[in-house]
């Protein structure tokens, strides 16, 4: 999900991973759904979250609105599920570092 | 060009419809992943769920202690569950450090994976929903044998997951 633009948080050492962003949400999700109902997705999640879309700047902020987003059920449970998978990885995998175990 | 399976909407949906991102699967299907270990005497087995951007552990069989059984599951890039997912059929790893998608893949370079064999999860739909696979830290040969038998596994997982459909 190497899809955002911007320079974005460091990668973790040897797993080249960086903590998930909101653009990288709403690219996964234009994947899946195609652009227009993607961004429809994204936005209706955000507003479930109480958050506006594009402005989801924190790690907390964008677990929320994954919440929400699973809540919608089919597809988009499954995009949300892999950002949860995502974030959940690069938080233990930079707890542990350097040691880690068997994936 | 032909999509990629990963992004199916359709595959994503019958992954829901079945419920297998439920923590319950685990134990519906950890005895077929602790079979398949047994059997080829390795000691990771998993049955995973391929996502659009991640791999899920639907069923986990190793030793404790193991930051997949904590995440239960890592980014898609790094799977070798996902070959799967777009070939339709088995993939076998016999060296990882000879591979040639492999050999820079973090579980190899960080955690040590050096083998892996995994045979696709094919619904009655046809989707190919993730894989049955066992991952050994020492490089090693699967015979014509080997893969059969996760097969035999694998369509056992099917018959198992299917009886969760609630779509």
């Amino acid at each position: 999900m190497n899809l955002s633009a911007q320079p974005g948080p460091a990668r973790l050492p040897g797993y080249d991973l960086r903590e998930p962003t909101e653009d990288d949400a709403r690219e996964s999700l234009r994947r899946v759904f195609g652009a227009e109902r993607g961004a429809e997705r994204w936005t209706a999640a955000c507003r479930e979250a109480g958050l506006t879309a594009g402005r989801v700047g924190s790690t907390a902020l964008l677990q929320r609105v994954v919440q929400a987003l699973s809540a919608q059920g089919g597809p988009a449970a499954a995009v949300a599920r892999s950002v949860e998978i995502r974030i959940r990885t690069y938080a233990r995998l930079s707890a542990a570092a350097p040691s880690g175990g068997q994936g | 060009m032909k999509p990629d399976p990963l992004y199916d909407e359709a595959r994503l949906q019958e992954i829901v419809e079945l419920d297998l991102l439920a923590p319950d699967v685990d134990p519906i299907l950890a005895d077929l992943a602790a079979e398949a270990a047994s059997r080829l005497g390795l000691p990771v087995s998993l049955i995973s769920v391929v996502l659009d951007e991640a791999l899920h552990v639907a069923a986990f069989n190793g030793p404790p202690g193991l930051w997949l059984d904590e995440t239960r599951g890592h980014p898609v890039e790094w799977s070798f569950c996902a070959t799967s997912v777009r070939t339709r059929d088995a993939f076998v790893v016999e060296n990882a450090e000879e591979d040639a998608y492999h050999r820079t893949n973090p579980l190899v370079t960080q955690d040590g994976v050096r083998c892996y064999a995994g045979v696709p999860l094919i619904s009655s739909r046809g989707h190919v929903l993730g894989n049955l696979c066992v991952v050994g830290l020492e490089q090693r040969t699967f015979s014509e044998d080997d893969v059969a038998m996760l097969r035999a596994l694998a369509a056992e997982a099917v018959r198992r997951i299917e009886r969760r459909r609630v779509g």
